[in-house]
């Protein structure tokens, strides 16, 4: 082998090693903190809605979305449900979307409660917690505000009442 | 009589033969001083006995974990008194296998002590047959844990081999700085053996004594999220009692009524403080063994039994404890990591999963294999690759006994407490 | 080697007239010791045979110092001994990832206290899964194949270009080394004790009077057999990390009820659970008389579906039976890489469905049955002359904050359905009517009271479930764990790879005997890569068939010096 050849092959070599080293780090500490976290990529998702149809993720491409988990046996989720649809009315021809993904409860649940409550914006159902384990959701009510192109802006975990959510909405919308 | 109690008996005949083969090994070496002449023959001679009297003792000791297979329908390797019991038969066989490759009888002088200590710590714990979970019902158990801890006996032989270089090599007439650092570190090992004979005697003593103590201590369960009063047994005088603990009844020890102090907050793993007393004892006891024997033979230890290494080449012992080692090492890479990742897969579905035992299997594995990079790439033999050798033992030993009384883990059913 | 280098180098063309390249110890063609090795009078270095290493080279540049670095024996063992320290350090407390739901944050602080916290301030409650110790595996994966490669090239080169005379100080500075005078002639002799050599397993070549005997060379890439296993299996660790290769989920399965495992167009139904516990009289002592259980085996009979037709999410699926398997701890399924395993199990009973008859609360009347499925009913039921229509639902009864019926979970404790009941004799819009399927939440709730309310002081109906047949139960739930994991055969590979290595590399020796006479004088020199005191036993043995008597011991090279 010549000496050039030879070099060749080391830099390649420890080339190869330089790159798997990397994936080997990043995947590992990304892994771990796998949570997803303002700035970050939205998790994808596909569930049912409460329409009959499948809704996934790049339905609402394009678009700002406000992402809110909730399920009728929390009760500071029954009580923001009155602000998300307002703002649902207010924003909707801005091109955002607010979506509802109810966490553990059946179709029939969700329909009473979505008529009870005057729900209007699309409700999508997440029965076996999917959506739930990939968005990291611990303690409901949790609301992600992203951006047109699918990062995350803000995530708010507790109670949303109409002003904050306007405001986050409007810094949404006007990408500050 | 009931195969489990001819089992048992076939144990403690085991455990009588390889004392007698001990025995028959210090007359093979001592008695030479009084035999003026053909000294060498009668080293042979006696050596030859004591090998003989060990193998006896092995075939005894094989019935009786043949029997006690049969009788409870599994290999008997489930609980801590049935793995050590396994550990030092796996020593004897590894060290008749290094006899019939090197023809040392007088390794015998060192190993047989060892098999003979942790058969006696083995009787520590409760020997009946207890019945399996069903995630120990997989004839993995019997393959990786036998295989395990016959690459761990080869360890253990390499050590024996490794602390006979040190006997042997270890200068004592010179007093330069390293040599007397080797001198000190020597003995304190030599100090160690006795305090675990310390602790063997005192666990036995007591025991024999009928010797009991409780205390109530408040515990926070984790499982119902409340205080809850725990008592914890006792078996030997408390000198150091449960933190935040009442004593229920002490029996009187030599006019000791009460303990000395409480363990400190942090201890507060699952009778930890009852683990730390029996620390505190085994030490005790050590110390005054270790003073008695040096009143009476008035030198150190190592410095007394180094003539009886006078005739061993150190670089044969060298080599088999190194030879010990490469033979024990892939043994142990296949029982100790490979079949246990294969079981862990089939029963966890995960072959590695960060379970203490795994990691200090990982670290027994990493450390032998440093040993050997040492030894083969840097030259590293004699004294420094013995030194290793010890130290090697001492992670064995940790990741065997250590990880169980002091990390629990996936392993904990082994029984300790 | 390379030509441009040939002339940068000084000192390295042997007496015999071979040209080394730099870092030789041993002349590759005559064994003779070269520069600093020939000023020592100690037993040669034979480590690699003495060839230089192919990283050693004169002015390195960045790539050479890089190189170097990861070619070091030195630098491997640093690696190794840090990666065991960090592994120690990792396993003093329980890693987070023991637990499945704790915030670590404090956790730690808790349970262990200000240690415990600081444990977890340096990152140690995730060591395995910490920058630097990937960083570490990742080095000592990069210090696996370096070091190898550039030691097993050269070595092979030199092993298999071996030649049979040797310089004479070669032969006498070999741990293993004889001189004796043999007062016969070279050839004569040496032809003499070849046959006996090979009986002994040796391939034996000679030239003149001298003799090279060699056995089991392949000994010497054991350690390269199992790095190459090592690396395989990193390799194949770090692959499991791939997006769809690797699939790790615990589900819980009703008894009857296909659930589909996500992300896969398979569905997993338990069958039947079974459980068995340990008579008292089994238990160990410690367990006896506490009124603990011990389970000896429990199993789950699964049945896997492939869906055929229908798949997606909201329809009803098409599915086909694959597989039935009996799940038990160590016995998981397995069906082409999809594995379920039991995990744990709750026995307490779930109600499916009930069958009720609509009855007149005062005479018994019975209007008629029909089949209220509780997860999924139906939004009305025809019911004899009557028109009941199910107007709210719930999993989990209670009451809120504001004191309104709602529910208090998504799970199925208390399922609780609002009825409004229209026909004849009935106020127009009907009368509304609780049902509480579960007897005991029939009298928490106080069904009949509530009724009564309900319907304006007067309680008209009752609905009433005659016999166990009419409930449809699922007695138990079992957990499994289900596991995709495509890079486990890869895994394996590398573990056996890496074992043979083992066995080649600790199992058997390379064992080789140079010998040359010289005027009626013997030189023998050998060399072994371990277990020397069996080389010069079987040296000696041969030795022996040649009328030389020489003690095994006396073959030891002590380099004139020691002991």
């Amino acid at each position: 082998m010549t000496g050039k050849s030879r070099k060749t092959v080391q830099v390649i070599i420890l080339l190869a090693i330089l790159m798997l080293g990397v994936y080997a780090i990043v995947t590992v500490v990304m892994g771990k903190e796998g949570v997803p976290k303002e700035g970050d990529q939205v998790p994808g998702f596909k569930l049912l809605g409460s329409d009959g149809a499948v809704h996934t993720l790049d339905d609402f491409d394009g678009q700002a979305k406000v992402i809110n988990f909730w399920g009728t046996y929390c009760e500071p989720c029954v009580r923001e449900m009155p602000a998300l649809q307002e703002q649902w009315l207010k924003w909707k021809d801005q091109g955002v979307e607010v979506i509802g993904i109810n966490v553990g409860e059946d179709k029939m649940t969700v329909e009473n409660f979505a008529q009870k409550m005057g729900v209007e914006f699309p409700v999508l159902m997440d029965p076996n917690r999917d959506a739930v384990s990939d968005f990291r959701v611990g303690p409901m009510p949790t609301t992600f505000f992203v951006d047109s192109s699918g990062r995350i802006h803000h995530i708010r975990i507790g109670q949303l009442d109409l002003e904050t959510l306007d405001k986050q909405i409007e810094q949404l919308v006007n990408g500050s | 009589m009931s195969l489990i109690d001819f089992s048992s008996d076939a144990f403690i005949v085991a455990f009588f033969l390889y004392c007698l083969a001990f025995t028959f090994y210090g007359v093979a070496v001592m008695g030479r001083r009084f035999r003026k002449r053909e000294p060498e023959a009668h080293t042979a001679k006696w050596g030859k006995i004591a090998f003989y009297t060990a193998v006896i003792g092995l075939i005894a000791q094989l019935t009786y974990f043949v029997t006690r297979w049969i009788w409870s329908g599994h290999v008997p390797v489930s609980n801590m008194y049935e793995f050590m019991t396994f550990l030092s038969m796996a020593i004897m066989i590894a060290f008749i296998v290094l006899y019939i490759l090197y023809r040392k009888s007088l390794l015998g002088l060192f190993a047989l002590p060892l098999a003979i200590l942790i058969m006696a710590y083995a009787a520590v714990f409760p020997q009946e047959v207890q019945p399996l979970i069903p995630s120990l019902k997989s004839y993995w158990l019997g393959i990786h844990v036998t295989m395990a801890a016959l690459g761990d006996a080869f360890f253990a032989v390499g050590f024996v081999a490794g602390l006979m270089h040190l006997l042997r090599t270890v200068n004592f007439g010179s007093s330069d700085k390293s040599s007397r650092r080797e001198q000190r570190w020597l003995e304190f090992c030599m100090f160690m053996i006795v305090v675990l004979i310390g602790f063997i005697v005192s666990v036995y003593s007591f025991r024999a004594g009928g010797y009991h103590a409780e205390f109530s201590q408040m515990k926070w369960n984790e499982e119902t999220q409340q205080e809850q009063v725990v008592t914890v047994d006792y078996d030997m005088p408390p000198i150091v009692a449960p933190y935040d603990s009442q004593a229920i009844s002490v029996q009187s020890f030599i006019g000791m009524q009460d303990s000395f102090f409480e363990a400190p907050s942090w201890m507060h793993g699952i009778n930890a403080a009852r683990k730390l007393n029996t620390v505190l004892w085994s030490v005790f006891s050590g110390l005054i063994l270790y003073g008695l024997l040096r009143a009476i033979i008035r030198r150190p230890l190592a410095k007394m039994i180094q003539p009886a290494l006078g005739r061993m080449d150190p670089d044969d012992l060298d080599e088999i404890s190194y030879r010990a080692i490469a033979i024990g090492f892939p043994i142990f890479t296949l029982g100790g990591l490979i079949f246990a990742m294969i079981w862990a897969e089939v029963a966890w579905g995960r072959f590695w999963g960060w379970d203490p035992k795994e990691i200090w299997a990982l670290i027994t594995w990493l450390f032998y294999s440093v040993y050997l990079h040492l030894r083969l790439s840097r030259g590293w033999q004699g004294k420094h690759s013995s030194w290793l050798t010890v130290i090697g033992f001492i992670v064995v030993m940790f990741t065997l006994v250590g990880v169980n009384l002091i990390i629990a883990g996936l392993h904990s059913y082994a029984g300790t407490d | 080697m390379s030509e441009e280098l040939k002339g940068l180098i000084v000192n390295t063309k042997c007496e015999c007239g071979h040209q080394n390249p730099v870092g030789t110890v041993l002349c590759e063609a005559c064994g003779k010791p070269l520069a600093d090795e020939a000023a020592s009078q100690d037993i040669l270095e034979m480590r690699y045979d003495g060839v230089a290493r192919r990283s050693q080279k004169e002015n390195p540049g960045v790539i050479d110092l890089v190189w170097n670095f990861f070619s070091s024996v030195k630098v491997a063992i640093y690696l190794i001994i840090m990666t065991t320290i960090g592994s120690m350090l990792g396993s003093i407390y329980p890693q987070e990832s023991t637990f499945l739901n704790i915030d670590p944050s404090v956790y730690y602080k808790e349970e262990y206290g200000q240690l415990g916290h600081i444990y977890y301030l340096l990152g140690l409650s995730h060591t395995y899964t910490s920058w630097w110790f990937v960083l570490l595996l990742v080095m000592i994966g990069a210090s696996l194949v370096i070091c190898s490669l550039d030691r097993v090239l050269p070595l092979y080169k030199a092993l298999s270009r071996q030649r049979v005379p040797k310089h004479m100080s070669f032969l006498t500075r070999q741990r293993v080394t004889l001189q004796t005078d043999v007062n016969n002639e070279g050839t004569a002799w040496v032809d003499r004790i070849t046959p006996l050599i090979r009986k002994k397993g040796y391939r034996v070549r000679t030239d003149g009077g001298t003799l090279l005997a060699e056995k089991q060379r392949f000994s010497r890439w054991g350690p390269y057999v199992l790095h190459i296993g090592l690396i395989v299996f990193l390799l194949a660790v770090l692959a499991r990390g791939l997006p769809g290769l690797h699939m790790d989920t615990h589900m819980g399965f009703q008894e009857g009820e296909p659930k589909q495992i996500p992300d896969t167009s398979y569905y997993l139904e338990n069958d039947g659970f079974t459980v068995q516990f340990y008579s008292e009289e089994d238990l160990p002592d410690e367990f006896k008389g506490k009124g603990k259980v011990l389970p000896e085996k429990f199993e789950t009979q699964a049945i896997l579906y492939e869906c055929e037709a229908n798949c997606d999410l909201g329809q009803e699926p098409e599915l086909k039976e694959v597989m039935r398997h009996q799940i038990e701890v160590n016995h998981p399924l397995n069906y082409n890489g999809l594995k379920a395993y039991q995990f744990d199990y709750d026995l307490t009973p779930t109600i499916i469905s009930v069958s009720p008859t609509l009855v007149h609360a005062d005479s018994g009347e019975e209007f008629g049955q029909f089949t209220l499925n509780i997860r999924n009913p139906e939004r009305t039921y025809e019911v004899g002359p009557y028109t009941m229509t199910l107007k709210e639902k719930y999993s989990d009864f209670g009451l809120n904050a504001e004191g309104k019926p709602s529910n208090m979970s998504s799970s199925q404790n208390a399922p609780a359905f609002l009825f409004l009941i229209q026909g004849p004799d009935l106020p127009e819009d009907g009368v509304q009517y609780f049902y509480f399927p579960k007897q005991i939440d029939k009298e928490r709730f106080q069904q009949d009271a509530l009724n009564k309310q309900l319907g304006g002081g007067e309680l008209r109906f009752n609905l009433e479930v005659g016999s166990m047949e009419d409930v449809e139960l699922s007695q138990s739930t079992t957990y499994l764990n289900i596991r995709i994991d495509k890079a486990m055969p890869f895994v394996w590979v590398g573990a056996g790879i890496g074992m043979l290595g083992l066995v080649l590399g600790f199992y058997f020796q390379h064992r080789r005997i140079w010998l040359r006479v010289d005027d009626g004088k013997l030189t023998l020199g050998a060399h072994t890569n371990k277990n020397w005191f069996g080389l010069r036993k079987e040296i000696s043995s041969i030795l022996k068939q040649m009328d030389l008597e020489v003690d095994e011991k006396s073959l030891v090279n002590n380099g004139g010096s020691q002991e």
